[in-house]
C-alpha cells in the first residue's frame, strides 16, 4: 500500500496541473449527472402533479428544460474532457516512471545486473508500468470525485428534500462502498501476486522454450518444456478465473447496493408523502438522485479488483526505479595522462568473503602492453572489471591516470576506460547499429578503419558491409565475427584504458595476430591490459603479470 | 486437441478469427442470452416506481414495503442474472485464450529457428499481454451485441404500447448510432494496429537492451539508450491516446445521441401531463404513471448501443490481436526433426555419415563419414559452416539437399529424438534457463550431477556459488566467467552418459591449463567408447584428436 501511494505521488508530482483539472472534472460529471437526473424525476412528477391540478397552464417549464439540455450537455462534454485529461497525464508521468525505470536498471550493481533476465525485467517495464494506470485513473481520482460528489449531493437533497433520505443515500453508498471495497480487496491481493507469478512464469518458461529450443531439443526436454509452460499458463488463467469469481461478486453487490439504495429511499419517500410531510415530486427528486449517485461506487468495481495487482506492481517498480544522481564532484573533462596503476589492491568475491585477488601492484604506461596470466578463476576478469568500476576495491587503490577509480563520474569514466569483456550481448540491426551504439557520431569511414583493425572488412564486404543484418543476440555471425565485432565496438570510443578480456576467444591463430596488431595500430598511445589465456595474447605483450 | 492438430501439420492449414475464438462458443451464447434478460428486467422495475409515483400523484394505495421490496428484489434478480451471465462469458474467455497459447507453444516447440514474425520478445508480448486483449471483447462486446439486438426492440415495443410519439422519437433517433458507430469503428481498427505494432516493436527493443545492460553501460551507451526508449515510448503514447481519442470521442457523441434523444422524451411527456400537448397516446391523456415510465425506460434504449460503442473498442483490438495471430500462423520456418521430447536411445552404431549435403545459404559442405568411437575435429576460418555441419548431425537443422545417415539409418523424423538421446551437445553460446543450476544440468533427469561436474572440472565452482548447485544464474551465465560458464555446458553434455557428443568450440574462452583439462574430460569419454565431434579453432584440441576435418576455403 506505501508503495502505492508512492507511485500516485510520483504520476501526481510529474503532471500535477492536469491530474487536478482531471480530477476537477471528474467530480463535475458526477455532480452534473446527480443534478440532471435528480431535476429530470422532479420535473415530470411536479408537471404532472401540476397538470392534475389544472395548473399547468402556469407551470414554469423553460427554466428547468434549460437546465436539463444544459446539465446533459455539459456532462457529456465534461466527461470527454476529463477523460482525455486524466489519461494523458497519466500515460504521460507513466512515461517517464519507465524510462526512469530503465536508467534504474542501468545505474543497478553489475552482479545484478548480470544476473537480470531479460524477460523479467521488460515485465517490469511493461505489464507493471501499464498495471499503475489504474493509480490514479481507476483509484485516486474516481474515489476523490466519488466522495466529492456524494457530499455535495447530501447538502443539496437535506436542503431539497430533508435529512433522511440525505442520511439514507450517503450511509448506504459510502458505509456500503466501503465495506463491499474492504472485503474485495482482502481476498484479492494475494491471489493477484500469485496470478502474477504464474504469468511470469509462462513468459520466461515460454521465452526459454523459443532461445534455447536446439538445447533442449537436444535435451530430449523440449516437449517437458512445452509442457511446463502451459501448466504455468493454466495456472495462471485458474488464478485468474477465481479473480474474476470475486470481481464479478463486487460487481454484484455494488450493483446490489445501488437497488438497496434506491428502493430504501423509495420507502422512506413514499412514507413521507404519505405521512404529509413532502410533495410526491421531492420523493421522486430522492428516488433519482439516488439513482444517479450509483454512478459513484461503479468504478470501484474493477479498483477493487485491482488493487491487489497495482500494489504488486507499484511494490515491484518502486524498488528499481532511478534515484536520480547527484553528479560527483569529477568532471567529464580530464587529465589527458592514460596510465594504469594498480596499487596494492585486494578484492573478494562477489558476495562472498573470499578473497580472489590479494595485494596486486603493477601499472601499465600509455602505449604499453601488459598481459594478465593465470588459471581461470585466478581474478583476472575481477581486476578487470574493477579497473573499469563495475567491482569494488576492498584494499588498496586502483588509478586511471591521475585519479582513482572512484573518483571518476559515470561519463568522464566510460571515455577513460574501454572493457571488453568476456561475453558481450550483439544486438538485433544493422553492422552499423553495432558499433554506433559506442559512438553515434561516427561516419562510414572511420568505422570501415576499425572492421579493418578487427579484420572483419573482407567478411563483411563478401555480404552488405554495414549494412550487414544481424539477427537477435547477435544470429547470423560466427562467435569469432562477433567477437571482432564488439571488440571494434570498444574501439570506436577510443579510450585511453583499454581492457580486454581474452579478446582472441573464437579467433583462429592467424586472425588473432591480425586482431591485436589491428588493436595497437589503432589505439597508439593507450594502456592497453588483457586479460590473457592463449600464448599469442601473452607473446604480443610486452609484459605480463602473473596471477596465482 | 485442434492445437496438436494444426501443429502437427506446422501451418499448412490456413485458420480464420472464428476458428481461434471457436472454444467456448456455447458459454458465449448463454451469456449472450443471459446478459440480454437481464437488462429485461429494468423495466418491470421502472413500472413499479412509476405505479409507487404515480399512484402518490392521483392519490392511490401506495404499501412502500411492497413497493421497495418488490424493487429490490427485481434488482436482486437483475444481478443474479448478470453474474452469471458473467460467468459464462468468462469462463468462455478464458478457453479461448488458454488454447490459444497452447497452440503457440506446441508450435514453437516444433520451429528449428526464429520466424521472421518476431524474436521471443514478440513472441512472448503475442502470448502474453496481447491474447489478454481477446479477454474483454468476449467478455464485453459479444454480450454487449447481444442486448443491442434484444433490448431496445423491447423497450421500442413498451414504449409504442404507452405512446406512438415517445416511440416515434426512439425510431428517429436510434439507427443513427449504429451507423456512426460503423464509422468509428474502421478508424479505432486502424489506431489499434498502429498501436499493437508499437507495443512489439517497444518489446523487442526492450528484451535485447536489457540482456545487454553491461555493455549498454560499459559502452558509455546508457544516455543514448535511455534516449531512445523515451522516443519509442512517447510513440506508443501518442499511438494509445490515438486509440483512445477515437474510443472518448465516440462514446462522448453517443451520449450526445442518447442525452437529446432522452431529452425529447422528457419534453413531450412534461408538455403532455401539463395537458399542453394532447396527441402521440392511443386513448386519452398521457396517465403519470405511464409518463414516469416512459421518462424511465428511455435512457436504456439508449444503453446498450452506448455499451456496444464503449465495447468497439475492445473488438478493434481484438481484430488487431487476431491478425497478428495469424501474421504469426504464416511465418513459416523449418521445423525441427522429431518432437524433442525423450526417447529410448536409437540402436546402431554411433556412426555418422554427411553426403553432399548444402546449408540454406547455399555453402556445400564436403562429404564426412565419422566412425563409432573416432574422435574428429572440424576445423576451417569462421563461418564456414563447421557449426551448421554440427546442427545438421544433431537433426536441428535440415539440409536443403543431400543425406545425413547416423547410426546406419537416414537422419529423419521418425529417429530423432532417439538419435538425441544418445547425443552430448556443448552448444557455442549457452542459454541457461530460467531455472536451478541443478536443473540447468540435469534437465529434471534422476540422478547427481557431481560426477559430470567433477569430470567437467567445474565442482569447485559450484561449490563456491552462494547457492551451490540452488544457484540460479543469468540467461548467459552471468555470474561466471566464460570459461566456467563453458565447462558447466561440458558437464550437461556428459551428464546423462552419451555416446555421441557434439562440441562446438569446447575451448574457446579457456586458459591453457583449463582448456587441457576440457580436452581431457572430452577424450576421456572418447576413450570409454563415446564418438566425439567438435569443431574448434584450437590447433591444441585438433591435434589431440584421431582426425581432422578442413571446412570451407583452403585455409
Amino acid at each position: 500500500m506505501k508503495a502505492l501511494w508512492r507511485i500516485f505521488r510520483l504520476i501526481l508530482r510529474e503532471q500535477p496541473a492536469a491530474l487536478g483539472r482531471g480530477a476537477a472534472l471528474s467530480f463535475i460529471v458526477l455532480a452534473m449527472g446527480f443534478a440532471l437526473l435528480s431535476l429530470s424525476g422532479w420535473f415530470i412528477t411536479a408537471a404532472a402533479a401540476a397538470g392534475l391540478a389544472g395548473m399547468g397552464a402556469v407551470f414554469d417549464v423553460f427554466r428547468p428544460s434549460a437546465m436539463v439540455r444544459f446539465l446533459a450537455l455539459g456532462r457529456a462534454a465534461a466527461r470527454y474532457g476529463e477523460r482525455v485529461l486524466t489519461h494523458e497525464a497519466t500515460l504521460r508521468a507513466l512515461e517517464v516512471l519507465r524510462v526512469r525505470l530503465l536508467g534504474g536498471l542501468l545505474q543497478t550493481s553489475y552482479p545484478r545486473m548480470i544476473r537480470i533476465r531479460g524477460a523479467q525485467a521488460l515485465n517490469r517495464l511493461t505489464a507493471d508500468i501499464d498495471a499503475l494506470d489504474g493509480v490514479s485513473l481507476r483509484l485516486v481520482l474516481p474515489i476523490m470525485a466519488g466522495l466529492g460528489a456524494q457530499a455535495v449531493a447530501f447538502i443539496a437533497i437535506w436542503a431539497l428534500v430533508g435529512l433522511p433520505i440525505a442520511a439514507w443515500i450517503l450511509v448506504g453508498y459510502v458505509g456500503g462502498a466501503g465495506l463491499i471495497f474492504w472485503q474485495t480487496t482482502r481476498k484479492t491481493a494475494r491471489l493477484s501476486r500469485r496470478a502474477e507469478a504464474a504469468a511470469q512464469a509462462f513468459r520466461s518458461r515460454l521465452i526459454d522454450l523459443i532461445r534455447a529450443r536446439r538445447d533442449l531439443a537436444v535435451q530430449g526436454r523440449l516437449m517437458a518444456q512445452a509442457d511446463v509452460t502451459r501448466a504455468a499458463d493454466d495456472r495462471g488463467l485458474m488464478m485468474r478465473l477465481q479473480q474474476d469469481r470475486i470481481e464479478r461478486l463486487a460487481g454484484a453487490a455494488f450493483q446490489m447496493l445501488g437497488v438497496l439504495v434506491a428502493g430504501g429511499t423509495l420507502w422512506i419517500g413514499i412514507s413521507l408523502v404519505q405521512a404529509g410531510d413532502i410533495a410526491p415530486a421531492f420523493a421522486a427528486l430522492g428516488f433519482f438522485a439516488a439513482l444517479a449517485l450509483a454512478e459513484t461506487v461503479a468504478p470501484l468495481r474493477r479498483a477493487a479488483s485491482d488493487l491487489g495487482r497495482m500494489a504488486e506492481a507499484a511494490r515491484r517498480v518502486s524498488r528499481d526505479i532511478a534515484v536520480p544522481v547527484t553528479a560527483p564532484a569529477a568532471t567529464a573533462d580530464s587529465a589527458a595522462a592514460g596510465s594504469l596503476d594498480v596499487a596494492a589492491v585486494t578484492l573478494l568475491r562477489p558476495g562472498s568473503t573470499l578473497k580472489v585477488v590479494e595485494d596486486v601492484t603493477f601499472s601499465v604506461a600509455p602505449g604499453e602492453t601488459v598481459a594478465l596470466t593465470g588459471p581461470s578463476g585466478s581474478g583476472k576478469s575481477t581486476l578487470l572489471l574493477a579497473a573499469a568500476g563495475l567491482h569494488p576495491i576492498e584494499s588498496g587503490e586502483i588509478y586511471l591516470g591521475d585519479r582513482p577509480v572512484g573518483a571518476w563520474n559515470e561519463a568522464g569514466l566510460r571515455n577513460q576506460v574501454g572493457l571488453l569483456p568476456q561475453r558481450s550481448v550483439l544486438m538485433a540491426g544493422t553492422v552499423a547499429d553495432a558499433l554506433r551504439l559506442s559512438a553515434p557520431q561516427s561516419d562510414d569511414a572511420s568505422l570501415w578503419q576499425l572492421l579493418d583493425a578487427v579484420a572483419l572488412r573482407q567478411t563483411l564486404e563478401a555480404r552488405d558491409g554495414l549494412s550487414t543484418l544481424i539477427g537477435p543476440r547477435g544470429d547470423g555471425l560466427s562467435g569469432g565475427e562477433a567477437r571482432r565485432l564488439t571488440l571494434a565496438r570498444v574501439l570506436l570510443r577510443r579510450p585511453k584504458i583499454l581492457l580486454l578480456d581474452e579478446p582472441t576467444e573464437g579467433l583462429d591463430e592467424a586472425t588473432a595476430q591480425a586482431v591485436l596488431s589491428g588493436v595497437r595500430k589503432v589505439l597508439p598511445e593507450a594502456a592497453i591490459l588483457i586479460a590473457a589465456h592463449r600464448e599469442i595474447e601473452t607473446s604480443f605483450a610486452d609484459r605480463t603479470v602473473s596471477f596465482t | 486437441m485442434t492445437y496438436q492438430e494444426r501443429a502437427g501439420e506446422g501451418g499448412d492449414t490456413t485458420s480464420t478469427a472464428a476458428d481461434w475464438l471457436a472454444p467456448g462458443r456455447r458459454d458465449q451464447r448463454r451469456a449472450s442470452v443471459l446478459a440480454a434478460l437481464a437488462n429485461l428486467i429494468w423495466p418491470l422495475q421502472a413500472a413499479l416506481v412509476a405505479y409507487a409515483l404515480g399512484g402518490l400523484l392521483t392519490g392511490g394505495d401506495i404499501s412502500p414495503v411492497v413497493v421497495a421490496l418488490g424493487f429490490i428484489a427485481l434488482g436482486g434478480l437483475r444481478a443474479i442474472v448478470g453474474f452469471v451471465s458473467e460467468a459464462l462469458a468468462e469462463t468462455a474467455a478464458i478457453k479461448v485464450v488458454q488454447d490459444a497459447r497452447s497452440m503457440i507453444v506446441a508450435r514453437e516447440a516444433q520451429r528449428a529457428e526464429d520466424t521472421t514474425f518476431g524474436g521471443a520478445g514478440s513472441i512472448s508480448a503475442l502470448a502474453g499481454e496481447k491474447l489478454e486483449l481477446l479477454i474483454p471483447y468476449l467478455t464485453r462486446y459479444g454480450p454487449a451485441r447481444a442486448r443491442v439486438m434484444v433490448v431496445p426492440i423491447a423497450i421500442l415495443l413498451l414504449a409504442l404500447w404507452n405512446s406512438w410519439a415517445v416511440a416515434l422519437i426512439f425510431v428517429m433517433s436510434g439507427p443513427l448510432i449504429p451507423v456512426f458507430m460503423a464509422l468509428v469503428g474502421m478508424a479505432a481498427k486502424d489506431a489499434s494496429r498502429r498501436q499493437m505494432d508499437e507495443i512489439a516493436t517497444l518489446n523487442d527493443l526492450l528484451i535485447e537492451r536489457l540482456s545487454a545492460l553491461v555493455d549498454v553501460r560499459l559502452l558509455g551507451a546508457g544516455d543514448a539508450v535511455l534516449a531512445g526508449f523515451a522516443t519509442k515510448a512517447a510513440n506508443l503514447r501518442t499511438r494509445t491516446m490515438a486509440v483512445l481519442r477515437v474510443a472518448f470521442l465516440s462514446s462522448t457523441v453517443l451520449e450526445l445521441f442518447a442525452a437529446i434523444g432522452v431529452a425529447m422524451v422528457a419534453v413531450f411527456v412534461g408538455f403532455s401531463l401539463l395537458g399542453e400537448l394532447e396527441f402521440g397516446t392511443w386513448t386519452g391523456p398521457l396517465t403519470p404513471q405511464a409518463g414516469i415510465f416512459l421518462l424511465l425506460l428511455a435512457p436504456e434504449f439508449y444503453q446498450p448501443l452506448r455499451d456496444l460503442s464503449a465495447a468497439w473498442h475492445d473488438k478493434a483490438a481484438a481484430e488487431a490481436v487476431l491478425d497478428d495471430l495469424s501474421a504469426w500462423e504464416a511465418a513459416d520456418t523449418s521445423v525441427l526433426l522429431g518432437q524433442g521430447g525423450a526417447a529410448t536411445r536409437l540402436h546402431g552404431p554411433a556412426s555418422v555419415n554427411l553426403s553432399g549435403c548444402v546449408l540454406p545459404n547455399g555453402t556445400v559442405l564436403p562429404d564426412i563419414a565419422i566412425a563409432p568411437g573416432e574422435s574428429v575435429a572440424l576445423v576451417g576460418p569462421s563461418g564456414t559452416g563447421k557449426t551448421s555441419a554440427l546442427r545438421m548431425i544433431a537433426g536441428l537443422l535440415k539440409p536443403t539437399s543431400g543425406t545425413v545417415t547416423v547410426a546406419g539409418q537416414p537422419l529423419d523424423a521418425s529417429i530423432a529424438d532417439a538419435w538425441r538421446a544418445r547425443l552430448g551437445w556443448m552448444p557455442q553460446a549457452p542459454h541457461f534457463l530460467n531455472a536451478s543450476l541443478r536443473h540447468n544440468l540435469t534437465f529434471g533427469r534422476q540422478g547427481d550431477p557431481a560426477q559430470a561436474l567433477q569430470q567437467a572440472a567445474v565442482a569447485n565452482v559450484v561449490a563456491g556459488l552462494p547457492q551451490g548447485l540452488n544457484t540460479r544464474l543469468g540467461e548467459t551465465g552471468g555470474g561466471l566467467s566464460g570459461g566456467e560458464a563453458r565447462r558447466l555446458t561440458l558437464a550437461r553434455a556428459i551428464y546423462a552418459g552419451p555416446d555421441v557428443i557434439i562440441a562446438d568450440e569446447p575451448t574457446a574462452d579457456l586458459d591453457a591449463i583449463t582448456a587441457t583439462t576440457v580436452t581431457d574430460g572430452l577424450l576421456a569419454q572418447n576413450a570409454q567408447g563415446a564418438t566425439l565431434i567438435v569443431a574448434t579453432h584450437d590447433t591444441a584440441l585438433a591435434a589431440r584428436m584421431d582426425r581432422v576435418i578442413r571446412i570451407g576455403g583452403a585455409a
